[in-house]
């Protein structure tokens, strides 16, 4: 496969070492920022650029979808600042969603690297700060409310913090502190970051990283483009159904065309975008696409811009996964990780052993509880926990898992310690798993209890009250998302309520949908199923007649 | 009756039982080796310490201390091999074990297999019950409950141990107290593993899987320890027998099997005292600890003569290098990277065909080509040989001939053709893709701490780490090296140089201006209590306790803590001010900043109390007269290529020698090289200092 210019030998020793420049980057940022969104919900990456804004280099953990969108926004930043402007020391930042990840608490910092006075890469980072002003709804609203829009603006110049631009950017933001500390944190990681990559050019001798560039790119592009030439060419469309937004289901379309060795993805088709915060800019809709696309054709091969050549992204302007600004995009994940549902549908014919079925946590619920707690003090608690994941033909999917997200879950103690919540379950959803050979993961029921002597506000964030997620391969659909009451009152899954003092709502995390039809799931498997309790005699009598049968249930 | 003055470390490995006898009396030290018996540990530990015994004419009377590390614990968890245990959980949770974090330790792949569960979920049972987090009683235990759930578990599920995790215990064990009194009722000799006195701080689910873990591997443990202090006692054994911690403290065989998940890291620990002891003996006080094997390296940040130490740790992953895909755990342990590299990592080439070696290790069988016991795929130790870093006539000391030839086939055949290089460069290849994988793993390691390896000195041991550790220290720009004698065995000698010791955390939830001091100093005085009474039992004595303690520490708001070491005046008189200031040093040393004017607030309360332990020299005797040069050899370093290099006999070195340039000092189990580029000098304690000339030239593309 190798006909680079470096030896092989040496090329894996050097690309390591790229991939561990980012890496250390990413530990700088994870060591000295702040805020627990960043540390705690792997919220960030960090990437090695080439002179071109192409990533050479890319975090391994983090969120993997958005390292391409850095590159990206470097070279919109190069746009705005031609490449013989920069100087050492520069710090540009940004958080347009239309030239960064998608939505405004998501900031991208890039910084120059000289070496021996030549530009010969960027560092880059983004992460999500905690707060960018503004105030969310979750009804109709304009980006103008959802806080400060930074465009391509220098942080930095040559050295120089530029404090103007800093104390107008605090003075329209809550958290200074720990904002301007986060950002802070990501200056200091793209510092880690070019000081390493000098440190290489040094080392190794090379003048720049063109010639590496060349050979890992080179690499990663023939790994993906093989992948894809392995498939045979066609138009394969999928489509699928969300909650969307009050009365106004939205509609994702696909069409995944196959030629050669290229992919091209175009969501016409797909709604109009709408007035709600739940837009995707095509920067968000292109990282969600290709890395589920990665992850299905080439998941191995170390990323970089090399493996997002062979893969094209298109949406028509206008539509929710490619709204023209200044469209609200807020919540643009409700729509945006819909997308690995809406391709692994298309793309199931061809891979059937590769596709997952949707995943309940596509898109991930969030539910907000903020009010007085008992000694009167204002309280404001994000409530992390996860759906059930699609089955595949491997395997069950993974219970209580996020995807395509990696965002983890809190803890019941710590949350109880800084809240007046009081849980009063967290556990499995029986039933909840699409039925089928595989069965989906399971979603999760947490019971919260108002324990405070006043009412607690609760915003939900989250779809899949009317679209579960669906089954591929013959599979049946997890159980849909629900949020009620004890006495039956339900809540919808976009909404602002309240819980009363002693009242408590049980929050239904949606399972993942199952694979292959349910008639050729092992009896043995629904036996161990029925003994943990994760499925019920009657779901099984209903789901799995034959197997209710076998198994003597009546 | 005679004077005990023998100490005795034996570390049991998968392969080796290893042993090392200190005699301070006679300044006698002696190392010995046994094939572990898997089926019955103690049998070799008994049969090796005869043989120790009578080869230094010692007796049995003499022996003042066995020390003991174990990985019957950490195999046990890597195997699932445990006992079937039972968890009673809070109405409602009993699924947090499962669910754990809720997050995909591999982002890539969409196949992930998931993390086995301990317990499964019917042997899981809610128990009605409910303490809130500030300790009050929500709901009533419910312990007819407890008494139905235990009597099923056990009659109608078999369960040999039970394991009692619920919400809040850290804060008050009051519900857990009254489950086990419950249980012991019913049936008082079930093993059962409380939260809130394994693992007493706040987070459910690591505190009920480090209760999980506990109780699953509790039955095997007393099984293992009452047999060995059985045959011990037959033996004629009246000293002390002590337990390696995974912190590098030792604690008594009755601690031991009341918290066996403490020992999770047993022997891995006693490498990283012996490097502090090292740090200690040559007065290094930034030192990286480099310990490379057959299997593995495992690197460790040394400062002031105390190897770092965290407070959790992932326990029997499912792919051993993947963070995230094991069981995490609340425990004290030292804090070190450990990487699929070590002699045996086998070498091949990727789907891209590009150079790979490790995580796949030859192990001891087949193990690498050279040792021509069935191996085929080149290993680092093949490479090693082929570049002249290993005597194919003098590997362990000449007991065990290796063979260069075959090495060179296996390196020609599968690796040279396809990559179109010849042999050498094969070899050279190989060494330069598993020094770098090491060197960047270490640069991870001290990244995360805020540290830049080129403030340190490296000190390398294990069979492979003395040939290895030129090369990475010249890839991190380590300038000085430092190699013990018997650097091949040294790890064992961490038994000996390891203190007494006991830690304990008691969480407690509270910002720093609202802290409920004389709460705080209950907690401090218990935990002071229960060391005194544990310490008292590891050792006669009479000298004093010496203890510290830290607050677990955070900005309010943020998801992890630091533990910060505070003065004990500060606890006594209440002072606030005293806490802030040492958070705010030691988050600026940690993290190179801190913020102004943010609340700060403390997670838990920790006590580590050690007692001292009479120094011991691993100096050992020199044989005089004999000529250390034994020739020369070609060795091919990087940077230089093959270069005519001293071989010298490591034995005969003495005290204050000093060697300019390239040089290999052999010894039985291991060889330590440096390049053209160094000055090695060897210290009064027979320790080899090797200084690395700054302005090392550029590596070749």
């Amino acid at each position: 496969m190798i006909d680079s210019e470096i030896n092989p030998i040496t090329l894996e020793i050097w690309w390591s070492r790229l991939i561990a420049i980012a890496d250390e980057a990413a530990a700088t940022l994870l060591r000295t920022s702040f805020s627990t969104v960043i540390r705690e919900s792997n919220d960030y990456v960090t990437v090695l650029m080439d002179a071109d804004g192409e990533t050479i280099g890319e975090c391994t953990l983090g969120i993997p979808a958005f390292a391409a969108l850095v590159g990206r926004a470097a070279r919109a930043m190069l746009d705005r600042f031609p490449a013989s402007t920069w100087r050492e020391g520069d710090v540009v930042m940004t958080n347009d969603p239309w030239i960064g990840t998608g939505h405004l608490p998501d900031i991208v910092v890039v910084a120059p690297i000289f070496h021996r006075g030549a530009l010969v890469g960027f560092s880059g980072s983004a992460a999500h700060a905690p707060d960018i002003g503004g105030t969310f709804k979750e009804g109709p609203t304009e980006l103008i409310e959802e806080g400060v829009l930074i465009p391509p603006v220098r942080l930095y110049r040559a050295g120089q913090l530029n404090d103007d631009l800093v104390q107008l950017l605090l003075a329209n933001i809550r958290l200074k502190d720990i904002v301007f500390g986060d950002i802070e944190a990501q200056v200091n990681a793209n510092e880690v970051c070019r000081r390493r990559a000098v440190e290489f050019l040094e080392d190794t001798g090379e003048p720049d990283f063109k010639r590496l560039g060349r050979a890992v790119t080179g690499l990663a592009e023939r790994a993906m483009r093989a992948a894809i030439a392995g498939l045979p060419d066609g138009v394969y469309r999928g489509a699928i159904e969300a909650d969307g937004v009050v009365d106004q289901p939205t509609r994702i379309a696909c069409a995944v065309t196959i030629a050669g060795d290229d992919i091209t993805v175009d969501y016409d088709g797909s709604s109009p975008q709408v007035a709600y915060a739940i837009n995707s800019t095509l920067n968000y809709t292109r990282a969600y696409t290709i890395y589920p696309l990665k992850c299905l054709l080439d998941p191995f091969t170390r990323r970089n811009e090399g493996s997002y050549r062979p893969i094209r992204v298109t949406a028509p302007a206008g539509t929710i996964l490619n709204p023209t600004a200044p469209a609200p995009v807020m919540a643009r994940h409700l729509t945006g990780h819909l997308l690995s549902c809406a391709l692994f549908q298309a793309l199931s014919p061809l891979m059937p052993e590769r596709v997952v079925a949707d995943s309940g946590g596509a898109p991930a619920l969030r539910a907000h509880f903020s009010g007085r707690a008992a000694d009167g003090g204002r309280f404001g608690q994000l409530l992390f926990a996860s759906a059930g994941m699609g089955a595949s033909a491997e395997r069950d999917g993974l219970s209580t898992t996020a995807f395509p997200t990696n965002s983890g879950a809190g803890s019941v103690e710590a949350m109880e310690t800084v809240s007046p919540l009081l849980f009063l379950r967290k556990a499995f959803r029986p039933d909840s798993g699409g039925a089928g050979r595989q069965r989906g993961g399971l979603g999760q029921d947490c019971e919260i209890l108002n324990a405070a002597a006043t009412p607690i506000q609760m915003v939900l964030l989250g779809d899949r009250e009317r679209h579960p997620a669906l089954g591929v391969m013959g599979g049946g659909s997890g159980a849909p998302a629900l949020a009620a009451h004890r006495d039956g009152r339900t809540v919808p899954m976009k909404s602002r309520s309240l819980i009363q003092p002693g009242e408590s709502v049980t929050l239904s995390f949606p399972g993942g949908g199952g694979y292959g039809p349910p008639a050729d799931r092992p009896v043995a498997a629904i036996e161990t199923d029925l003994k943990r309790g994760v499925v019920t005699t009657d779901a099984v009598r209903r789901d799995y007649p034959m197997q209710a049968l076998a198994l003597g249930l009546k | 009756m005679k004077q005990k003055t023998i100490r005795i470390g034996v570390d049991i490995g998968g392969t080796f039982t290893d042993f090392v006898l200190h005699d301070e009396a006679r300044g006698l030290s002696a190392t010995g080796k046994r094939l572990t018996t898997p089926d019955q540990p103690g049998r070799a530990i008994v049969e090796g310490i005869v043989r120790l015994l009578a080869e230094t004419n010692s007796t049995i009377d003499q022996i003042h201390s066995i020390v003991h590390g174990t990985t019957l614990i950490t195999n046990t968890v890597l195997e699932r091999t445990g006992a079937k245990i039972g968890l009673l959980a809070s109405e409602g949770f009993r699924d947090i074990l499962e669910m754990g974090r809720e997050i995909r330790y591999d982002v890539d792949d969409l196949a992930l297999e998931p993390v086995p569960v301990l317990v499964p979920r019917h042997l899981r049972l809610d128990i009605p019950g409910r303490l809130k987090a500030d300790g009050g009683e929500f709901m009533p235990l419910d312990e007819q409950a407890v008494r139905d759930a235990v009597r099923h578990l056990v009659e109608e599920e078999g369960i040999e141990a039970l394991a009692i995790a619920f919400l809040h215990s850290y804060r008050n064990p009051a519900h857990e107290l009254a489950a086990r009194q419950a249980v012991r009722a019913l049936y008082p000799d079930l093993l059962v593993s409380l939260s809130a006195e394994v693992a007493p701080e706040i987070r459910e689910y690591e505190r009920t899987n480090t209760t999980c873990v506990n109780a699953y591997v509790q039955p095997r443990v007393h099984g293992y320890l009452d047999r060995l202090v059985d045959d011990l006692r037959v033996l004629g054994f009246a000293g002390e027998l002590y337990i390696m911690l995974s912190s590098g403290g030792i604690t008594t065989i009755g601690d031991a099997k009341n918290f066996p998940v403490r020992l999770i890291e047993s022997g891995p620990a006693a490498g990283a005292m012996a490097a502090a002891h090292i740090a200690r003996e040559t007065g290094q006080r930034r030192v990286i600890s480099f310990d490379m094997g057959g299997t593995t390296a495992k690197m460790c940040l040394v400062e002031d003569y105390a190897p770092h130490i965290k407070h959790d740790f992932e326990a029997g992953r499912l792919h051993r290098f993947k963070q995230g895909s094991g069981l995490p755990l609340k425990v004290t342990v030292v804090d070190m990277i450990e990487i699929g590299a070590g002699g045996g990592s086998i070498a091949g080439l990727d789907a891209l065909g590009l150079l790979k070696v490790g995580p796949r290790s030859a192990g001891s069988v087949p193990g690498p080509v050279c040792y021509g016991r069935g191996g085929t795929e080149p290993t680092v130790t093949d490479a090693d040989l082929m570049l002249g870093y290993l005597d194919p006539a003098y590997f362990l000391g000449g007991e065990m001939g290796l063979r260069d030839a075959a090495a060179g086939d296996a390196m020609e055949s599968r690796l040279g053709r396809a990559l179109g290089i010849d042999t050498p460069g094969a070899a050279r290849g190989i060494q330069a893709v598993v020094n770098e994988s090491m060197a960047g793993a270490t640069r991870m390691h001290l990244a995360e701490n805020g540290k830049d390896p080129r403030d340190y000195a490296m000190i390398a041991f294990g069979g492979a780490g003395p040939v290895h550790a030129y090369g990475l220290a010249k890839l991190l720009k380590v300038r000085q090296l430092i190699v013990p004698p018997g650097a091949g065995v040294i790890s064992a000698f961490g038994f000996l140089v390891a203190p007494p010791t006991v830690d304990f955390v008691r969480g407690h939830v509270s910002p720093v201006a609202r802290l409920d001091w004389p709460h705080v100093r209950g907690l401090i005085a218990d935990m002071a209590d229960q060391a005194r009474r544990l310490l008292d039992a590891a050792s006669a004595a009479t000298v004093s306790m010496r203890t510290r303690l830290y607050a677990d520490m955070r900005y309010v708001g943020q998801g992890f803590e630091v533990s910060v070491g505070i003065p004990a005046e500060a606890i006594a008189a209440g002072d606030g001010g005293a806490l802030h200031e040492a958070f705010g040093a030691a988050y600026r040393a940690r993290f190179g900043r801190a913020a102004q004017g943010m609340p700060v607030e403390v997670v838990g309360w920790r006590l580590s109390a050690s007692l001292p332990i009479q120094p011991i020299s691993l100096t050992r005797t020199r044989e005089e007269g004999a000529e250390p040069l034994r020739g020369h050899r070609r060795v091919d370093f990087p940077d230089f290529g093959p270069v005519d290099t001293a071989i010298y006999d490591r034995y005969t070195l003495a005290p204050g020698v000093r060697i300019v340039g390239a040089a290999l000092f052999e010894e039985r189990e291991s060889t330590f090289a440096v390049g053209p580029d160094c000055v090695t000098e060897v210290d009064p304690h027979g320790h080899l200092i090797t200084t690395i000339a700054a302005d090392a030239g550029t590596a070749a593309a």
